[in-house]
Parts: C-alpha cells; structure tokens; sequence
C-alpha cells in the first residue's frame, strides 16, 4: 500500500512516500521558508523522483500535533484536501509518538520534548522493549513546564535519551539536571522526519484498518479560552462568598 | 454532471480570512450553484470580538464540510472544476492558512489552476452576483470593520485607491462605540438597531473632513468624541440616551462617508456607485446614500446583505475574472495578513 505522510507541527516541514511501512522517499526543510510555501512544491518534487502520481496513492497520514498551533493545521488542512479530492482514507498520528521512532532500538527510555513556548515542552515517555514493533508509551503527551518535567525525569531510577525540537536548545540544562543519565540525540535524528511519520501511520493503519476522523490535536487551549475560564471562576467564586 | 459540464467555467471559491468558512460554487460567473457560509459569530460573541486563535480552530473544524456541502449542493464533483479560487489576504493569518492550505491542495489534487484572491476586491465584486450590467468606470465605496475605502474601478483588475483611512475603519469606530455602550458584538448591527429609538440630533459630534481636496477618511476622532461626551456626563452623574448617542454617532459617520463619497464622484465623473463590505449592509447609509445620487442621476448598487458579509460567492465571482485572463497563483502561495488594495496595471 502506497501512502503519503505529512508532519508540520514543527518548523521542519517533514514529508515522506512510503510503502507499507517501507520509505520510499522523503523530504525534509528546515529553512525560513513557511509550510505553505513549501508544502506542495516538495509533495510535487518527491512525487516525480519516485515517479509516482498522485493516483499512486491509497492513503494518506498527518501528524495532528501537539506542535504549532498553526503548523498542526495547514498539515491537516493540506491532508484533508489531497484526501478529499483524491477519495483516500485519512489517518492520523501524535508527534511525540513518531518522534519515539528517532529513538528506535535504543535501551534508553525515550523522551520527546518539543518546544511550547512559555518554558514548556509538550512532551511524552517511551520505552522500546526489544524486538517491539513499536513503543510502550509511559507517560501520555502532555504540556509541561520544562524544569517540573525534568525534576520528575530525575526521580525515574533510568538514562533517558531526549529527542524533539527543543533538544538541542535544552543540552546543558539537561545533562546538568540528570548528568550522565542523560542522551540527547543530534538534531539530524532527533527533528521531525518523514521517516518516522512514515512508521508512526503504518502502524497506525494496521491497527484500524481504514480512514478516520482527523482533528487537530492542539492538548491546550487558546489563550482567550483560558483567561474566560479563569474570569468565570472568579466570578463564580465571588457569588459564593 | 454530463461532459458538456466541462466547456463551462465553473470555479470554487472559498473564504476564510476572519470568522466565516464559507464556499460557493459558480457556474460562467452568474450561475451560484451554492454557497454555504458557517459563521463563528456566536462562538466569538463571549469574547466582545473576533479572538484570532480559535478563529482558526473553527476554521479548521469547519472547512472540510462547508466545502464538501458546497460541492453538494452544486451538484458537481472536483473533476467538474475549471478552478479554485481562495483569499488570501488581508485577514487573520492563521485563518487565512486553513482556506489557503486546503485549497491548494484540492487544486493541486484536481490538477486545475488556483486563484489568489484580494479579500477587498472580492468584496466590491460582491455587486457583480446579482448586477450583470454593470458598466465601467464605477466608483466603489468599500465599507467594512477593517477597511474603509474609495477605490476608481475602471476594468476588471484596473483600479486606483482615492481615498482610505487613515486610522480606523468606519465599521471598526462602530464596533468600538457600540462595545462602550454595552451594546454587543458585532457593532454596526447593534448601532443600526438601537438608532431606531434614538434621536440623530441629540449629540453633535464632530465630522472630520481632513484637508479641502483630500478623499481620505479618519473616524478615530469622531469615536473619541463620543467616549469623551460619555466620560464626562458620567463625572457629573449624569445617563445619557445609549439610543441617542448610537443614532447621532451613526448619523456623524455616515454623513462623512456620503460628503466623502459625493466628492469622489464629482472628481470622476462615473456614472454608477458600488457599495461593498460590511458596513454596506448599513440602512441609513445605504437610504442617505440613494437621496443624495438620485438627485445627480447616479446609480447606486449594492449587494444582497448575504454578499456583504464575507462570503465565498464574492471570491468565485472574482475569481472568475481573474480566470479569464489566466491570473493564475503559483504553488507557493502564502497568507498576506496585511495584503493591501491591488494596484494592478496602474
Ligand atoms: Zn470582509
């Protein structure tokens, strides 16, 4: 089964064609350039170097965040348009779990961290048990405030090999916080890639078998959002007293 | 759909720069097969105006369907396409990129041309939907929360900007008067609708004219004017009419936008005035308007309520002049957030 998988939760614009599970060619950018720029120009290019057509497609799968709240929707927006014109089922991965794949074979557990701003990371854990087909994922994807993060990662009696965008970034703080527990992986394996978007929506279609229902997976929610509930709250708290 | 379908131009357009999803299909540019708007106002109104981010979380949510249920309706497929058209500025930018993102991709997919569309312009060929007849040269008064425009239109993607504002928009001094009077959002509608009760006279407020030949507009003056009468009658413990202020304020705006509007004309001598935007749905307005061009011989056009909030059957009608003369977008097209008013062969 031929598939085509696109990852923009990050400032990497990350596309692969695959073939059951097997990548066939890839495209990674890691400029200035936006995703919209970007996005259609590199399907074309990958498209005609594997010489494949567009109707050489059976499915396609996007990577629905967390990430950039505006990256996360021009990759679903463009996999929704390529998958409603094309007729093509449409599936959907978590970024931090196909990020679990830079760490593939490692006996380390596998920790994502992908930068949140406000001194956050939307982060998850990992662990590849040997001869698995994918990972145990320890602790569900979540926003966290990156020193609360490392302080529990600290606790955990295990080396820790850190992959994501924020990696490389956070090296020092890292290695001081957990020392020599910790690894963190060069940004040419620890970034976004279409390779493993490519494995993370293999192994999500073999588990259900057809398209599904995509929708953004943002984990917070907008600011307004917050300040309302926050507002609401107070208000209600005032009524009370 | 039979093959004959093919011979005819038949474009998708597709709006979303601000708080409406909408798509609309149009057959040979007068033929709307459909046009569906979701509109995110109630889901805003909490907020006292449009918040950007989740703007672009409904946009997102809604796309896929409104553009499904356009083609629906239309009873056509993507392969029935001569185009899609998209806005892709001015606007919200995170809005903007779900409307561009999906529509290049359908474009892409159907291997059909897209079409980069001008927020603005779509709006004054918002008249173009339901007025075939129209002749240039036209004047075009452009309206809205964010713009406020005379533009000279003399052919299709031929236009020269006379005059613009030079601080707020008419609808947004609206908006912001109207939030003051605890009035609501969105603004005009609310001014318009409390004005009924209210006496136009009651209040002065200023009208700002800028220099003797000049056609451009400045509100933000004549909104402080109306939060300083506020101020100080509430220091001296005094409550003010909110129907009187909201009429006379109404009354203040529309009077520059007419005085404005009956110089350009004079200026150039066309034979027919366009309204568009938002604001164009306005009735005192649209009325003071017609008094005035009746008495000149002047024709004066607006479209339909429904064509004056964003829609995406003013981006097909515009889209398909942009068609005809192949003005085609490359792949690369971006949102432009601040993408001004285009000066095409001018
Ligand atoms: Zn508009």
């Amino acid at each position: 089964m031929k598939y085509l998988t696109i990852d923009t939760t990050t400032k990497v614009t990350a596309l692969a064609l695959a073939e059951g599970g097997q990548l066939v060619s890839e495209g990674f950018l890691h400029t200035s350039k936006t995703h919209s720029e970007r996005i259609i120009p590199m399907l074309d290019q990958l498209l005609s170097a594997a010489d494949w057509s567009l109707q050489d497609l059976e499915m396609i799968g996007v990577v629905r965040g967390p990430g950039s709240f505006t990256g996360i929707r021009i990759g679903i927006a463009t996999a929704q348009g390529l998958a409603q014109v094309l007729n093509l089922p449409l599936v959907a991965v978590v970024s931090l779990d196909a990020l679990a794949w830079a760490g593939k074979g490692r006996t380390e557990d596998i920790v994502p961290i992908l930068d949140a701003r406000k001194n956050e990371w939307y982060t998850a854990r990992y662990h590849w048990r040997s001869g698995a087909e994918r990972a145990d994922c320890l602790t569900p994807p979540q926003a966290m405030a990156t020193e609360q993060w490392l302080d529990y990662l600290r606790g955990l009696n295990c080396s820790i090999c850190f992959v994501g965008d924020a990696a490389g970034k956070a090296k020092e703080r890292i290695e001081e916080v957990l020392g020599e527990r910790a690894v963190i992986l060069p940004d040419y394996i620890s970034l976004p890639r279409g390779a493993y978007a490519a494995q993370a929506v293999w192994e999500r279609w073999k588990e259900i078998g057809e398209g599904e229902l995509v929708e953004p997976y943002y984990i917070r929610f907008s600011e307004a959002e917050v300040n309302w509930a926050k507002k609401e709250e107070a208000r209600r708290n005032g009524k009370d007293e | 759909m039979t093959g004959n379908q093919k011979s005819k131009v038949i474009i998708l357009g597709i709006e979303t720069s601000c708080d409406e999803t909408s798509a609309a299909v149009l057959a040979n540019g007068e033929d709307l097969r459909s046009h569906v708007i979701s509109s995110q106002i109630s889901t805003h109104q909490k907020y006292g105006g449009v918040v950007p981010e989740i703007a672009s979380r409904e946009h997102s949510m809604h796309f896929r369907p409104v553009v499904q249920q356009a083609l629906d309706e239309a009873k056509v497929t993507f392969q029935d396409l001569s185009a899609i058209a998209v806005t892709y500025g001015p606007g919200l930018v995170g809005s903007l990129l779900v409307g561009v993102s999906g529509a290049k991709a359908m474009a892409y997919a159907s291997k059909i041309p897209l079409i980069g569309i001008n927020h603005l312009e779509a709006h004054i060929y918002a008249n173009f939907i339901q007025h075939k007849d129209l002749q240039f040269p036209l004047l075009a008064l452009l309206v809205s929360g964010g713009h406020t425009h005379l533009i000279l239109f003399e052919g299709h993607g031929k236009y020269e900007v006379l005059g613009y504002t030079r601080d707020d928009a008419a609808g947004e001094a609206l908006d912001k008067v109207a939030r003051t009077l605890g009035l609501g959002y969105p603004g005009g509608p609310q001014i318009q609708r409390v004005s009924q009760e209210g006496n136009a006279q009651a209040f002065k407020f200023p009208r700002a004219m800028l220099e003797a030949d000049s056609l451009d507009f400045s509100f933000s003056g004549m909104k402080s004017a109306v939060l300083n009468t506020l101020n100080s009658a509430r220091m001296r413990g005094e409550v003010l009419s909110v129907p009187d202020i909201a009429a006379s304020f109404q009354e203040a705006v529309v009077d520059v936008l007419v005085r404005k509007t009956l110089m350009a004309i004079k200026r150039t001598g066309v034979k027919t005035l366009l309204l568009a935007g938002g604001v164009a749905a306005n009735k005192l307005l649209r009325e003071t308007l017609e008094m005035s061009l009746v008495k000149l011989g002047i024709r004066l056009v607006y479209p339909e309520p429904i064509y004056c909030t964003d829609n995406g059957a003013m981006i097909a009608t515009a889209g398909y002049y942009h068609y005809l003369v192949g003005d085609f977008a490359p792949w690369t097209l971006n949102a432009v957030p601040g993408l001004s008013f285009p000066r095409l062969n001018n």
